[in-house]
């Protein structure tokens, strides 16, 4: 049983669909990617799973419940742009989030103290958050979302406004917090997904265009492709060449000691073509068989 | 003429002083005001019950 | 209820970091012990500031202190009203147009704590000015003008503290969807409206809580013969539905537009 399950989710706003029919469940202790180009429709299905946004149609069901039940309870969330008190201090702000997260004075003040030291913040927690800097405004945000030990954590492109210390500093803080909770982050940038995540769903324009494990979708939307780089010995020249005449190499590039064969199997190709290599004592420098071509797909569906 | 009574009219000086002074305090501290910080200086100085209301109601963005 | 009480606290700190539970309540001393003082020397102020002959002065009569203290609370009607609107249009509008509200429905928080915790602060304010600016309004009028009954003034401030109550929870109803100018704008407007569809027909709209202010001076006047019940539950049944539809509304706008 999934801990989140969507299925069929629509949200227009007077009458123009941003969400447009989403379904996808997510397993406990995953870490999931909501990936797309701004305008996908990111930020709306975040704002629907997180209880602010009603939906047009569809359903969301949360650990097994009944839809429609509420389950904040169980939920942190940190929107794009956290906006907080600025007249509070940072304590005063975690103190606050933990007491409206249902805790009493004595669980919030103990749960407080912990987290401020977790996200790096227990030195500034007495200053006030209007003289906080954005990347520490960021990790106040991720304290509020964490300090009742949610069973999902919801983020909103966590890292996308921040520099890059600012974007390590709180990657670094992800990676170890996934290990404890399920995790969903959206962003647009496919390499902070691949850092960190098992999971993507890649949305684009409302409705989702891939989604799977990290890894399945790497081997599904590899091309069948062998790179190699042999030293330039005439021996060499002459085995490249003599390639393009196998029957699984369709296609071949070759120039000065570099190849490039689309292949109908991998598998043989990979074989047939080291054994030769050392039976002819071949002098390989590189070889590299079915490489990942998933930035070409997220830039095909981002671009179009 | 009638004397004036200080003992009554010097609370009501006094508390309009006191409501300046905080205006000003709050003026020090808060960063976005609507307007130049000068002005509401001399609001808050000489204008006052009516300036430090004005201040307190119109010239900070967050009331 | 536990979240009731954190989300109050929250709300008072914020008035004295904002320093509202300052300077309102001071504002509302300063404007309540004004107006004995004004009275009591206005011989002397017309005298200085025009030439008024000189026999006009010592046939003028000076007021009665029951009528002064209703002079103070009336203060309370205009200037008074006008801050505290002021002061409560953004309970609302702010925490949604700032993003505050975004972080704060995501939690398991009902729309209602979240108004009922903006209602009471703000409710608190409005005690503490009142109490403290009708207090200093009658030790001035006592010292000044002469003796006044300390039940009435208690009773004519609770009254007119009830009308402005009204004008603070309609303030609080339209934050719930308006900008916050916008909802004071309204609220004041309305609140004149009231007032003055009520001085029209007085008689047959005595049940109105825009009767309440004039109550609150019969109260001075007379010693409370002229009171009746229905404006004090008519303003409970609009206080009330202010912060039902407040609740209602809050709860459907929870994002920045």
């Amino acid at each position: 049983m999934p801990l989140l399950m969507v299925k069929d989710l629509h949200k227009s706003f007077k009458g123009h669909p941003s969400v447009n029919g989403i379904s996808f469940g997510i397993e406990a202790g995953r870490c999931v990617a909501l990936l797309g180009p701004n305008g996908a429709g990111k930020t709306t299905t975040l704002r629907m799973l997180a209880g602010l946004l009603p939906q047009t149609a569809g359903t969301i069901t949360f650990g097994g419940g009944s839809p429609g039940t509420d389950y904040r309870q169980y939920l942190g969330y940190l929107p794009q742009a956290p906006a907080f008190y600025n007249w509070m201090s940072g304590h005063e702000y975690i103190l606050f989030a933990a007491r409206m997260s249902g805790m009493n004075a004595r669980e919030a003040a103990a749960a407080s103290g912990a987290v401020l030291e977790r996200v790096g913040l227990g030195s500034a927690a007495r200053r006030r958050i209007g003289g906080y800097s954005g990347g520490m405004k960021q990790r106040l945000g991720l304290g509020q979302a964490l300090v009742h030990r949610p069973r999902l954590l919801l983020l909103d492109e966590p890292v996308s406004a921040l520099d890059p210390i600012g974007r390590r500093e709180v990657m670094e803080l992800l990676r170890d917090i996934r290990e404890e909770t399920t995790v969903i982050f959206s962003t647009h940038v496919l390499h902070d997904a691949e850092e960190i995540c098992d999971d993507v769903v890649l949305m684009n324009k409302g409705t989702i265009a891939v989604q799977g494990t990290l890894s399945s979708l790497r081997a599904e939307y590899s091309l069948p492709v062998i790179r190699l780089t042999t030293g330039k010995e005439d021996s060499a020249i002459r085995w490249l060449e003599a390639l393009r005449h196998k029957d699984f190499i369709e296609e071949a590039l070759i120039s000065d000691g570099k190849a490039v064969f689309n292949v109908t199997d991998v598998e043989l190709a990979r074989r047939t073509l080291l054994q030769e290599a050392v039976e002819l004592d071949i002098p390989l420098l590189q070889f590299e068989a079915g490489s990942s071509t998933l930035e070409d797909l997220f830039m095909k569906v981002v671009g179009t | 003429m009638k004397d004036l009574n200080w003992g009554l009219i010097g609370p009501l000086l006094a508390l309009q002083v006191v409501l300046a002074i905080i205006g000003l305090i709050s003026l020090s501290k808060t960063e976005q005001v609507r307007g130049p910080k000068w002005m509401w200086v001399l609001f808050l100085i000489f204008g006052n019950l009516l300036g430090s209301v004005a201040y307190f109601t119109l010239g900070r963005k967050e009331f | 209820m536990r979240r009731l009480w954190a989300l109050y606290l929250k709300e008072m700190l914020e008035s004295v970091r904002s320093y509202k539970l300052i300077w309102i309540p001071v504002v509302f001393i300063v404007l309540g012990i004004m107006q004995p003082l004004v009275s009591f020397y206005m011989a002397d102020i017309l005298a200085f500031s025009s030439n008024v002959p000189a026999g006009l002065m010592e046939n003028m009569e000076r007021p009665a202190a029951s009528s002064v203290m209703a002079q103070a609370l009336g203060q309370y009607g205009t200037i008074g009203m006008l801050i505290l609107v002021l002061g409560t249009m953004n309970s609302l509008a702010g925490e949604r147009s700032s993003g505050t509200s975004e972080l704060l429905m995501a939690k398991p928080v009902s729309s209602i704590s979240v108004v009922a915790a903006k209602w009471t602060a703000n409710f608190t304010v409005l005690v503490i000015a009142i109490g403290l600016g009708a207090a200093g309004a009658a030790y001035y009028t006592v010292q000044l003008m002469g003796a006044l009954s300390w039940r009435d003034v208690i009773a004519a401030s609770g009254l007119y503290a009830l009308w402005l109550l009204c004008a603070v929870s309609l303030t609080l109803l339209f934050s719930a969807w308006l900008r916050g100018p916008a909802a004071a704008g309204l609220s004041l407007l309305l609140a004149a409206v009231m007032s003055l569809v009520h001085g029209l027909l007085p008689v047959k709209l005595n049940w109105m809580p825009a009767s309440l202010p004039g109550m609150s001076a019969g109260v001075l006047a007379d010693g409370g013969t002229g009171v009746s019940l229905a404006p004090i539950v008519s303003a409970v049944l609009l206080i009330i539905i202010c912060i039902a539809g407040a609740s209602l509304m809050a709860g459907r706008n929870k994002l920045p537009v």
